[in-house]
């Protein structure tokens, strides 16, 4: 197979932040919203939990667990904590890489040991 | 011509574009996905199956591996798995609804997931469905819980022209290949598919045409430099006028809507010998 797509400008080795959310703090994504309209990038995405028995039927975003919060473009993700200052449960952890070690007194931010 | 209109153009109509052979409106185009079933690959929706395969996050390993054969490879799987579609200009869109029914206006499942936009209100309503699929929207409740408001041609067009107006990029959505289904209003980066083709290639596919800027008419007002969503139209200060790179123009027609003084033109892509496989 040809191929017939061309690539984005990729910076090759480059190391993106991790991002873990605390699915037992945040239950309620989508009635909260905060880091999602926050994010300036846009990093962060919420879903229906998709059990197979439960695909067809509507969802209340009002109660725990219906919705669970994801990171969907952690590569857009620039550290700036706008999103851990924001969350009212304390449910979100940035490990920005090595490299990126610029403001290392940031609240929230776990630096990786080098 | 792209590889859409290679293999599902009919060169009587409308040049050989895919999106104005009305055969890919038609019926029996659409491929019916029962619920509960599991499917893969392309039959795979959000609503029927779960995807399987590589991801996302496959791929930015590959980037952090510096690993670009194993990167290429998932993008080769992701291509041929995946729905895509176009961007399609104003003038084309109006051609496009002429070729399609029913047509039902509907909130966007991107924005709904990337921004946790609430669908109760008819005001949030961007995306459009087309044709027979539309007609069974009630089985998905969770999907359509603001509702889906059908419309007819002239109406169709009228709201589209006010969506771009409101500056959302025009993309046609491929329902399994060759039946054409959804025609979104589209922004970066909340649209999956805009942002797959920006950020990891692939995806959509640009239009039929690149913009051009009449140096001799433009006053240099900055309006377009506020409707481009590819990066690729700016404010060039030396000259005071608009300047667009090419290479990255998507070809949406939205700063050539929104110049006030009709300076910016659509030209046909494979017009430019650089630019016409550039899709």
């Amino acid at each position: 197979m040809t191929m017939r797509v061309r690539l984005p400008d990729i910076t090759w080795g480059k190391k993106f932040p991790k991002i873990t959310i605390d699915l037992e703090k945040c239950t309620v994504p989508f009635a909260c919203k905060k880091c999602l309209q926050i994010c300036p990038t846009g990093v962060f995405s919420v879903a229906r939990v998709m059990e197979r028995e439960e695909r067809l039927k509507e969802m209340d975003p009002r109660i725990p667990g219906n919705y669970v919060l994801h990171v969907a473009r952690r590569h857009k993700c620039i550290s700036c904590n706008l999103c851990i200052e924001v969350c009212p449960v304390d449910a979100i952890k940035i490990e920005a890489p090595a490299e990126e070690r610029l403001r290392p007194d940031v609240k929230g931010v776990q630096w990786e040991s080098t | 011509m792209c590889w859409l209109c290679d293999d599902f153009g009919d060169p009587r109509y409308g040049k050989g574009y895919w999106y104005l052979n009305p055969a890919n409106y038609a019926r029996n185009m659409y491929k019916l996905r029962m619920p509960g079933e599991g499917f893969k690959g392309a039959e795979a929706g959000l609503e029927t199956g779960v995807h399987t395969g590589p991801t996302r996050e496959d791929m930015l390993k590959a980037i952090e591996d510096n690993d670009q054969a194993e990167y290429i490879r998932i993008l080769q799987y992701m291509e041929a798995v995946q729905q895509g579609g176009q961007i399609v200009p104003l003038e084309d869109a109006d051609k496009v609804l002429e070729l399609c029914s029913p047509i039902g206006v509907m909130a966007c499942i991107c924005r709904k997931g990337m921004r946790a936009i609430d669908e109760r209100n008819e005001l949030e309503y961007t995306c459009m469905g087309m044709g027979t699929g539309m007609l069974k929207w009630e089985r998905w409740p969770e999907r359509y819980k603001g509702g889906v408001k059908f419309i007819n041609i002239d109406e169709a067009k009228e709201w589209n022209h006010e969506m771009d107006r409101r500056g959302f990029v025009h993309s046609l959505m491929l329902f399994g290949a060759p039946f054409i289904g959804g025609f979104c209003q589209c922004d970066y980066p909340d649209c999956g598919l805009i942002n797959t083709a920006l950020d990891f290639g692939g995806g959509i596919l640009k239009s039929h045409y690149v913009a051009q800027v009449d140096y001799d008419i433009c006053n240099g007002c900055g309006i377009c430099a506020s409707r481009c969503k590819w990066g690729a139209l700016k404010f060039e200060v030396t000259t005071g006028k608009a300047n667009i790179d090419q290479f990255k123009c998507y070809g949406c027609g939205l700063c050539h809507t929104g110049c006030p003084m009709e300076a910016i033109k659509l030209v046909e892509r494979s017009s430019i010998p650089a630019l016409a496989e550039v899709w």
